[in-house]
């Protein structure tokens, strides 16, 4: 398959059949993948603090994600009295939606790579990495609307907090992924991957790496950037007054963006499904990267204490923000020049 | 493709629902929702159109970051109970009339422009047209001089409002930049420092 065609038109002849089974298996494969993350956090968690992590439900503990979840399902959904219950009801709605959909355009294999007729992804639009910030500045909506119907000061201000670093970070997150697309010419997915066939990105663009990797961790609300939800100081947040599966949900959400921008990472800095063997293992490639940077995700939440408030936004202002803008500088200087 | 039609119908009845939420529903907040939601219905349109750039800009400029602000001010600001200001008589009675005059000012602006789109045949156009690439081009190479003009008025309009803002506000250096959140907004009315509030212990004020 030659890639001088438009990727969009190459999409376009795919079946409809291949084009629903392709989003259900992408669907089924990270929802499965979004409990064995849980796992593996409480478990190396564990591990770093010296402790064993959750041992007991089944062999190695292997089924307390669905004890959690089982434990969620059957909790009560409390409602305030001064709530919006209808708008408690859509926004962990729309939290997961943005996350699932932005899975659509990660590529896991080439056209060819397990046939002839379809690539291994979910779409491959012709914006590319756009389709991904348009769907996390639609983020913003499942946080603050869960603060604001919620009807509680706590979570209102919590949802304010969350959602002024949701927009303080998107940028800085938006600056450093344009070097990779200058550098690589395009903003397809697919084209940007194969454009580091021959070495990764993460060595011409280390600085936006690290921009991306920060700012990453900001916007899917990870230690050290958890001040969303702070339990321990500052009444948790947006989530606050959200029982059973609605706060399930919100958490599954955040899972799920994790695994999101762990394989936007691979994708743009790690070289995507390249990796040594046939290209019938592309897929595997991709998923170690992902599970690799998932590990790097949990082993920083370990590592790190959490931010003051002004740090975090000084530091997104101030410092990752012209850093980003004078990485797209130099890039652009540096491509135009050669 | 019936798939296409119900999608467009759907799309367009959202838009002229949200468009109208906007100006009838007393709650600014959900005011500010129903317009999310127009832009939003837009966003499909353009969609429809197979202007994925257009849609997405669409998305992260308008309802990501232009929205955002709305929501924020007037989910601070804007109470439920709150009326949206004193009924003046000769506005109801006027508005149906200027309303009336704007409509049929752009349905003459519309077909006397000669828009091909407005045929039934539709717009010709190239293909790529509206992709990334073209439109950067348009920018960057056609258009440049308006386009780095708009961007400098845009960037003077944030500096003014920094500064007017600043002066209003009160706020000095002695606090740090980093303290102007948007929670210290709220807090901050006029130029005397906000009364002393519980602040968590270790929290240097």
């Amino acid at each position: 398959m030659s890639h001088a065609a438009p990727l969009a038109v190459v999409n376009y002849s795919e079946d409809w059949w291949i084009q629903i089974l392709k989003a259900i298996v992408i669907f089924l494969v990270v929802l499965q993948i979004v409990p064995l993350v849980l796992l593996v956090e409480r478990k190396l968690l564990g591990r770093f603090q010296s402790r064993y992590g959750p041992n007991r439900v089944g062999k190695f503990g292997l089924l307390q994600p669905l004890a959690d979840v089982l434990k969620l399902l059957s909790k009560e959904q409390a409602t305030p009295n001064t709530a919006v219950p209808w708008m408690m009801a859509i926004a962990p709605v729309i939290s997961i939606f943005t996350a699932t959909a932005t899975l659509a355009i990660i590529p896991f294999g080439d056209v060819g790579s397990w046939g002839d007729h379809f690539g291994l992804y979910g779409i491959d639009v012709s914006i590319g990495i756009l389709y991904a910030f348009a769907f996390g500045a639609l983020a913003f909506y499942g946080l603050m609307l869960g603060g604001w119907a919620s009807g509680s000061k706590y979570s209102f201000l919590g949802s304010m907090r969350s959602a002024a670093q949701l927009i303080s970070y998107e940028i800085a997150l938006g600056l450093s992924l344009l070097g990779v697309v200058i550098q690589a010419g395009s903003l397809s997915l697919t084209e940007i991957v194969d454009a580091q066939r021959d070495y990764w990105f993460v060595i011409s663009q280390f600085v936006g790496f690290l921009i991306f990797t920060v700012a990453g961790f900001a916007e899917t609300n990870r230690p050290p950037f958890d001040l969303p939800e702070a339990e321990t100081e500052l009444v948790s947040g947006y989530n606050t007054e959200f029982g059973g599966m609605r706060f399930g949900s919100f958490f599954m959400a955040e899972y799920i963006n994790m695994i999101v921008i762990s394989g936007i990472a691979a994708t743009m800095f790690l070289g995507g499904w390249h990796g040594p063997g046939p290209a019938a293992l592309d897929p595997l490639w991709m998923l170690l990267k992902i599970a690799g940077f998932l590990v790097f995700f949990i082993w920083v939440r370990a590592t790190l204490p959490r931010l003051r408030y002004d740090q975090l936004m000084s530091f997104g202002w101030k410092v990752l923000l012209p850093l980003a803008t004078l990485n797209v500088l130099v890039t652009a200087i540096v491509v135009v020049v050669s | 493709m019936v798939l296409r039609d119900i999608v467009f119908f759907l799309a367009a009845i959202g838009a002229l629902a949200g468009a109208l939420g906007v100006v009838m529903l007393r709650n600014p907040f959900y005011s500010v929702l129903s317009l999310v939601g127009h832009l939003l219905s837009l966003a499909i349109l353009f969609l429809l159109l197979s202007s994925e750039f257009l849609a997405a800009a669409q998305l992260v400029v308008y309802a990501g970051a232009v929205m955002v602000l709305y929501v924020f001010v007037v989910a601070y600001i804007g109470g439920a109970d709150e009326p949206l200001g004193p009924a003046v008589p000769a506005v109801g009675a006027f508005g149906p009339l200027v309303a009336a005059a704007l409509c049929g000012e752009l349905f003459f602006a519309f077909i006397g422009s000669g828009l091909e789109a407005l045929d039934s045949r539709g717009a010709h156009v190239s293909p790529g047209f509206g992709s990334p690439g073209q439109i950067g081009s348009l920018l960057l190479r056609n258009f440049l001089i308006p386009f780095e003009a708009a961007s400098f008025l845009l960037l003077v309009a944030a500096v003014g409002a920094l500064v007017l803002a600043r002066r209003r506000r009160g706020i000095d250096d002695e606090e740090g930049g980093a303290r102007v959140d948007t929670i210290g907004h709220a807090r901050a009315h006029g130029s005397e420092p906000a009364p002393a509030e519980p602040v968590a212990p270790g929290v240097e004020r």
